[in-house]
């Protein structure tokens, strides 16, 4: 699956860049479906959702640093505060799950708002703030403990439900549902892109004078990246809540939340739609199969090493070196 | 109650000491190359471990560990740097990303070698208990506290008089001109990250005598180094140990008033105070506004 | 339309605006004179919102002092930068995408077309702003992105520097086509005392932060402060 996932993107064809995104995409969806129609085993199909879920993560990172021009090393924050909020309402409230999941995703986004102050912060310094950010939220998950359980955690809160037939609590169920989320949040994530939005946030990265003395709002556009990636963060978080099951603020805070996004959208390329995905699809396969049965404690050394290689050889990851194997068409050849 | 009050601000003067030391080495490298190096805890955390593999090995105080802990993190404070230089695109960010790794990689690698336990001196002298009045300090936390003391005065000498400190100063201050003046960049580069690899030996071998370290303490000494410098700025040495003995001390009462769980938060909490109410930091630091 | 009422700009210690005041009524193609270091590009970066100041700077009868640079553009104040500022990786088109839907508030590609075409620049449509122009294509891009915000009053820093009299000459006709085309009121720095008079209706003089002369373009060289200021600095 891992590297039959990066193979279209190397042999697509030369094209225009939508056709050619189109295409990519889709054949990547169809990859997505085959676990499905072979059947495959329950136990690579876990793999495979909590792979998506990492994606889904890693995509929201790679849209706050992509098109916000932030780094975030607290992600780990919107993806718990997601889960928590979504099981508390699903448990204590008796929301629907499909509905409280959402709702998950807009706390993430309420407590992105605590942020905000940040945004005015140059790199280093947003970054470290967010660091901060999720930290407080850990302890804060684990010392209220009246709501969320406090560090014994929450285990009774509803699974996801049946939806025209499907099982979504099933693994193939669950497995259709992360990956309808991938697919939908990359479509908004193209969507903004190409948008007049997306257009100035490209331009405010390296001329932010000159972008905003023609009327754009700089701090606004990044506001709207911020809400935006902490929805998509605690969405993904809601949905892994709802399927293993069970939350505890260690694990639901876990540092992991805001590492595996970084090292997946830097592996995969945080400057494209795909490359975020595919990274996480490939760097988790390859933690969970190969790094852990090698370093069974520890094992994240060797993610460190993927991730160090990869700034130094590919800082544009792995769709930088698929760009550079095969070029597109003259016309971009001219622009660049 | 008194009593209680005055033992936790004496701790916490006292673990501000070593938290100055690790400060001091982030601040060092940053004003050489205007990179926040996310690895800098885990070099202050190898130190640690390998003064506890010379106290376990060979049964010598941990103060022994000095020249082993200096070659051990010189060199690996000095791979460091060759790597960070490499960066040519994205300088800030990708600087940011690829100390970070380091970070992992060093993290796991202890991990690895030393298993997750937590580590600390078994030496007896060093864990006597030494009391002033009503107040009680460790003996190693009294000699740590000198040692950090010593060192920024050494440092303060170093930068202020000699050739070299001076030209870190200049290339600080001002890379451009600093070049025009016939200072070699790279090489002072070179120097800051040594000498910021020096003092994170020391505050390593320091802070495991005076306290706990487990793989995990690397990533929780550099979040604590970058807020003791946002609350300081990188400017003044002075600034940095107020910083970092007002850090100690925040963690110190929290740990005597509310519990040993919201130690971190404490810092956390007057980090982001400092960063949104105070700009420019307590003392009056450069701006850091993007 | 323009009044500016004792605007004060300090960087630290050093005044580099001191207690500026005139008036530019509506459609005026106004030049600003004075050698360099008087304080030109301060004045355009405080009417245009990118230095603070201080004092009263009255745009269609709205005090703007406190507005951030963004909302300045969309209440009408476009400019130019002397150093061309495309903004990076973003196509020509593009650019004016941008400055069009944010600076204007709404998005007409026809009316991108027909900027384009004005200011010779349709053959550059898509080519790369930042990498792909020459000089003086970047500084109709500047001219360009300004237009596209649909400014009221736009302020061109040194548009005509560098180039030849012939050039020099027909660019002059495009900026009267913009005036006339654009219903524009224009504030242009320039040193050429001869394109001055030939192009404004009147001039305004800062030597070292002050404004020292004020007038039609005869009475402001005939002021023997002027050329004493103005003397080797430009129009050698």
């Amino acid at each position: 699956m891992s590297h039959s996932a990066s193979h279209p993107a190397a042999g697509s064809p030369a094209g225009s860049s939508t056709a050619r995104g189109i295409a990519l995409g889709a054949g990547l969806l169809v990859l997505a479906l085959v676990p499905l129609m072979v059947g495959a085993s329950p136990y690579m199909l876990g793999l495979l959702i909590s792979a998506l879920i990492l994606a889904g993560l890693a995509l929201s990172w790679a849209l706050l640093g992509n098109l916000g021009g932030m780094v975030s090393f607290g992600h780990a924050a919107f993806f718990g505060v997601g889960a928590y909020a979504s099981a508390l309402l699903a448990a204590r409230l008796n929301v629907p799950v499909l509905l409280a999941i959402p709702i998950g995703g807009l706390f993430a986004t309420l407590s992105s708002l605590a942020m905000l102050p940040a945004l005015r912060l140059s790199g280093p310094y947003f970054a470290l703030a967010i660091l901060a950010y999720a930290q407080i939220f850990r302890i804060l998950a684990t010392e209220l403990d009246w709501l969320t359980g406090g560090a014994a955690g929450l285990q009774r809160f509803p699974s996801l439900p049946t939806v025209f037939g499907l099982d979504l609590s099933e693994r193939a169920g669950s497995y259709v549902l992360v990956l309808a989320c991938v697919v939908l949040f990359a479509l908004v994530y193209v969507v903004i892109r190409r948008s007049h939005v997306g257009t100035a946030l490209r331009a405010i990265a390296e001329s932010e004078d000159a972008t905003r003395v023609v009327g754009v709002n700089a701090t606004v556009l990044k506001t709207w990246m911020l809400l935006l990636s902490a929805f998509i963060a605690g969405v993904f978080g809601a949905l892994n809540a709802h399927i293993i099951g069970f939350l505890e603020p260690d694990y639901a805070f876990s540092g992991i939340w805001s590492v595996m996004p970084i090292i997946a959208a830097v592996f995969g390329g945080y400057r494209t739609v795909l490359g975020p995905i595919v990274g996480a699809v490939v760097i988790y396969l390859f933690d969970q199969v190969v790094a852990k049965s090698l370093i069974p404690v520890g094992h994240q050394i060797l993610l460190g090493i993927v991730l160090a290689v990869m700034v130094l050889v590919a800082p544009n990851g792995l769709s930088g070196l698929v760009a550079r194997l095969f070029p597109r068409s003259e016309k971009h050849h001219a622009e660049a | 109650m008194t009593e209680l009050v005055l033992q936790a601000l004496f701790s916490g003067v006292l673990i501000g000491g070593v938290y100055a030391l690790v400060a001091l080495g982030l601040a060092l490298a940053f004003g050489a190359m205007r990179i926040i190096n996310l690895a800098h805890g885990e070099l202050v955390l190898l130190a640690a471990y390998m003064a506890y593999l010379v106290e376990s090995r060979t049964g010598l105080d941990p103060y022994f560990a000095i020249p082993l802990a200096l070659i051990v993190v010189g060199v690996a404070s000095w791979i460091l740097f060759l790597l960070v230089d490499r960066i040519k695109d994205h300088r800030e960010l990708n600087s940011l990303i690829l100390t970070f790794a380091i970070g992992i990689i060093l993290t796991n690698a202890i991990l690895l070698l030393f298993a997750s336990d937590v580590r600390t001196t078994s030496s007896a002298f060093l864990q006597d208990a030494v009391s002033f009045g009503d107040v009680y300090a460790m003996r190693g936390e009294l000699i740590a506290f000198v040692l950090a003391l010593v060192l920024m005065g050494v440092l303060w000498w170093w930068l202020k008089s000699s050739w070299y400190g001076r030209a870190v100063r200049a290339v600080s201050s001002n890379r451009g001109a600093a070049q025009l003046m016939g200072i070699n960049p790279t090489r002072i580069e070179t120097v800051s990250f040594l000498v910021a690899g020096a003092l994170a030996s020391f505050a390593g071998i320091a802070l495991y005598t005076m306290s706990v370290v487990q793989p995990a303490t690397g990533h929780a000494l550099t979040v604590k180094a970058f807020i003791i410098t946002v609350l300081a700025g990188v400017g003044s040495i002075p600034g940095v140990f107020l910083g970092a003995v007002l850090l100690g001390l925040t963690e110190a009462l929290t740990v005597t008033f509310a519990s040993s769980a919201l130690q971190e938060l404490a810092g956390m909490v007057l980090f982001l105070l400092v960063l949104f109410f105070m700009p420019n930091g307590l003392f009056g630091a450069r701006a850091r506004r993007g | 339309m323009l009044k500016l009422d004792a605007v004060t700009v300090r960087f630290g210690g050093l005044t580099a605006l001191s207690d500026v005041s005139f008036e530019i009524p509506q459609g005026e193609i106004l030049g600003l004179v004075g050698p360099n270091g008087a304080g030109k590009t301060t004045l355009f970066n405080s009417i245009s919102g990118l230095v603070k100041a201080r004092g009263q700077i009255t745009f269609d009868g709205k005090n703007v002092i406190r507005l951030p640079l963004h909302r300045r553009a969309r209440v009408g104040i476009g400019r130019t930068f002397q150093i061309p500022q495309p903004m990076h990786h973003l196509s020509v088109r593009e650019n004016l995408a941008v400055a069009q839907v944010f600076g204007a508030g709404r998005y007409d590609p026809k009316r991108i077309d027909e900027i384009l075409t004005v200011m010779e620049l349709s053959h550059k449509a898509d080519a790369d702003a930042a990498s792909a122009l020459a000089l003086q294509e970047l500084k109709r891009l500047e001219i360009a992105k300004a237009l596209a915000t649909e400014p009221k009053l736009l302020l061109l820093d040194e548009v005509l520097a560098g180039l030849e009299s012939n050039a020099k000459r027909t660019f002059m006709l495009k900026l009267r086509e913009l005036h006339r085309l654009f219903g524009l009121t224009i504030v242009i720095v320039e040193h050429d005392i001869e394109t001055i008079s030939e192009l404004c209706t009147r001039a305004v003089v800062l030597n070292f932060g002050q404004l020292i002369a004020d007038g039609t373009p005869a009475e402001v060289f005939a002021n023997p402060a002027v050329m004493e200021s103005y003397t080797g600095t430009a129009h050698a």
